[in-house]
């Protein structure tokens, strides 16, 4: 029976090459400079901003002859980028969030110190002031150049607002009883995309800034308190939005909301500013405006969730840095900035000015006033996958559970940044 | 015996092979192993943490949920893969019309990518399937997310494995099927007796593949549900991927991946001597 042996033989050996042939593959990298021409590589993780950076990049590219600038915008983008980390391979600059990743960044030492760069000049003082927060232990330097903010609190649809006369909500009972009304009006209230974990974030922080302390878990980590006393409050008030949400909510991703609240199919959407390119995109018309989502009845309390959106950090391994600050240069001048404020509805971190949509009129007076708070997800370790926690919490709703694990896990992900905290807290005593 | 010449050919062969294995196969193991007694990010500095990452292993219930439900998926899609994929080779190898276009028309989910499927499947689930039945996603149902997985799985796994049964299928000599039926086989007991002993090596070859290859999954899990609802979806492989990389648990990662070389090699390795030891040679 040769042929049934040789069959065999032959099945056996396809499966034993086929997972080799799968773990190649292969990563290129062009930051060398040839015929005295520097290459300026950037990751930006705004992969909604695709487009604009071609364009800055094609003007840039136009105007500098000794300089190339590449941008690119891929999908998962901060996957990505520690992924080329991991291998040893950096890009020159990276465009990312003011959060958590800025950092482990900067606790990892990979960024430049861009203190002595003129243009940090001209950015605001609060987003500076953002940065500063988010190193874990304080660190001698700045690390990034805050370029975009954005605004995260409700998205309405102003034209169906207009046609019901429903009023804009100032306190937590009004923004009750606005969804109320809406809901008896027959409307959809709100359209949620929660199964991307992350966009349950969004009204999170927008409740946590007003019924948190803004360093609440700086706090907890100097064990001054515990997060099961802080967001109570917090976990409650989301859970009751549920409620007003369309039916399933953990059914439908973020695309899947965007869409629904841009055919008119919801009234609000909890959501950023951020938001807002991926809606025109489906309904470019939409007369959308924004609010505070208000999560108490004290109105004194009354803060814009608003954080770095985008900043750019030159690598510490960018082999010609005076090239690298020559791209920030471009990007700080006005007209670039607008560009990119028009194509994205986004709020800039830099004194001049500028046309912002109009869009966020109604964030607009906080934005001016300063009136500010940190998005509080930015201090959250990714590798704990609070948005995950939350999604599980609002699908069975057990907040002392999930108050519990918050606690707990908190301690377990933390624990090597906590004994540095104490250390560095220890020894300025 | 012939040394000189034919060693140093044999030698050329081996050589470049061996290399190649260690590059891409040997030292990245050994890169991970060493990785694993560190708190490293995957960049920057790290500290030597000795055993903690081992310790914490089997006390994170986020990785203990994540060998849950990649076991009962591997366990329940081998069984529903080699069950269908046997009917469907059965049914192929029989005396039907336009044979080997319907055997090139159920190949084809072999030949479409994994994410590619599961962005169809997810549009499938969420949208088509609720507007069939009238019931909501299964895919945002935390006790229903792994059987919308499995099925995915299944679907896109059967063509292989008809694929080889049908090949085991052809090399069944036809006189022992002539002499089962002087004896009387036929219907089920010529399956049960003649056809299936003589198919055992792809029977194992399957196992040991499926198993292997739903034990490892990651794909479909990243196209389909991203580990959710409320993590009840997320396979090894997924949370060594997405914790290791972008949550910058590398060297706790790292450790789990260790660990989870050993469960697949010992899994394999089993299940190899166990169905091995069932095989009837002519």
């Amino acid at each position: 029976m040769l042929t049934r042996r040789q069959a065999i033989k032959a099945l056996a050996a396809i499966a034993a090459v086929t997972p080799v042939l799968a773990g190649c593959s292969s990563g290129t990298k062009a930051s060398t400079s040839s015929d005295g021409v520097t290459n300026i590589e950037i990751v930006s993780y705004k992969q909604e901003a695709t487009k604009v950076f071609a364009q800055l990049e094609e003007s840039f590219n136009a105007q500098q002859s000794d300089i190339h600038l590449t941008v690119s915008s891929p999908k998962e983008a901060m996957t990505v980028l520690k992924t080329r980390f991991v291998r040893g391979d950096y890009p020159d600059i990276i465009g990312f969030g003011g959060d958590v990743n800025y950092s482990d960044f900067v606790e990892a030492g990979i960024l430049t110190d861009v203190s002595g760069y003129r243009g940090l000049s001209k950015v605001k003082k609060p987003y500076l002031d953002i940065l500063e927060t988010l190193e874990y232990v304080p660190t001698e330097g700045t690390f990034g150049v805050p370029w975009m903010a954005n605004a995260a609190g409700v998205l309405y649809n102003r034209s169906m607002f207009q046609q019901y006369g429903w009023a804009i909500p100032g306190t937590w009972d009004e923004f009750i009883a606005l969804l109320d009304k809406v809901k008896a009006a027959g409307v959809q209230p709100l359209y949620a995309g929660f199964k991307d974990t992350w966009t349950t974030l969004a009204p999170w922080n927008a409740l946590a800034v007003e019924l948190a302390p803004s360093d609440t878990c700086k706090l907890v980590n100097e064990g001054k308190t515990t997060f099961a006393a802080e967001y109570r409050e917090v976990a409650e008030k989301l859970y009751q939005l549920i409620g007003y949400m369309e039916e399933n909510p953990f059914a439908y991703g973020y695309n899947d909301a965007c869409t629904a609240f841009a055919k008119g199919q919801s009234a609000m959407f909890a959501i950023g500013s951020y938001a807002l390119p991926q809606i025109l995109t489906v309904n470019p018309d939409m007369d959308i405006d924004s609010f505070v989502m208000p999560g108490s009845n004290d109105t004194s309390k009354l803060v814009l969730n608003s954080g770095v959106d985008l900043q750019f950090a030159v690598m510490q391994s960018c082999p010609n840095k005076d090239a690298a600050y020559k791209v920030l240069d471009f990007l700080l001048e006005q007209g670039n900035m607008q560009t990119y404020l028009d194509a994205q509805s986004s709020v800039p971190c830099v004194e001049g000015s500028f046309e912002i949509s109009s869009m966020l009129d109604g964030m607009r007076s906080y934005i001016d006033a300063g009136k500010v708070a940190d998005f509080q997800d930015h201090h959250y370790p990714s590798q704990m996958s609070v948005d995950a926690q939350i999604q599980t919490f609002l699908l069975d709703g057990d907040v002392d559970k999930f108050l519990a694990k918050f606690d707990s896990d908190w301690v377990r992900y933390n624990r090597d940044i906590i004994r540095k905290v104490q250390a560095y807290e220890n020894s300025q005593k | 015996m012939h040394f000189g010449k034919n060693m140093r050919t044999y030698y050329l062969i081996l050589i470049p092979v061996l290399v190649l294995f260690f590059a891409f196969n040997t030292f990245p193991l050994i890169n991970g192993l060493i990785y694993s007694f560190t708190n490293s990010k995957g960049y920057g500095g790290f500290d030597w943490v000795g055993l903690r990452n081992y310790a914490d292993l089997f006390s994170d219930s986020r990785v203990g949920n994540s060998y849950l439900f990649t076991f009962k998926l591997a366990l329940l899609g081998t069984v529903v893969i080699n069950v269908l994929s046997l009917v469907l080779a059965l049914a192929l190898n029989s005396k039907i019309k336009f044979k080997s276009s319907l055997r090139g028309l159920y190949f084809i989910p072999n030949i479409l990518g994994a994410l590619v499927v599961g962005y169809v499947f997810n549009y499938f689930f969420t949208y088509i399937l609720p507007y069939l039945t009238h019931s909501t996603s299964m895919l945002a149902d935390k006790g229903w997310a792994w059987v919308a997985v499995v099925v995915v799985c299944a679907w896109q796994a059967i063509a292989m494995n008809t694929i080889i049964y049908i090949s085991g299928l052809q090399t069944v000599p036809e006189d022992i099927y002539e002499a089962g039926a002087l004896d009387g086989a036929s219907g089920w007991n010529k399956f049960r007796y003649l056809t299936f002993p003589l198919i055992m090596p792809f029977f194992t070859i399957n196992m040991v593949l499926s198993m292997k290859n739903l034990l490892m999954v990651f794909d479909q899990i990243m196209s389909l549900t991203q580990g959710g609802p409320a993590q009840s979806t997320e396979s090894i492989s997924y949370l060594i991927y997405n914790n290791g990389l972008a949550g910058g648990q590398f060297g706790f990662q790292s450790a789990n991946a260790v660990i989870f070389f050993i469960v697949i090699v010992t899994i394999s390795v089993l299940q190899m001597r166990f169905l091995n030891s069932r095989e009837e040679q002519l």
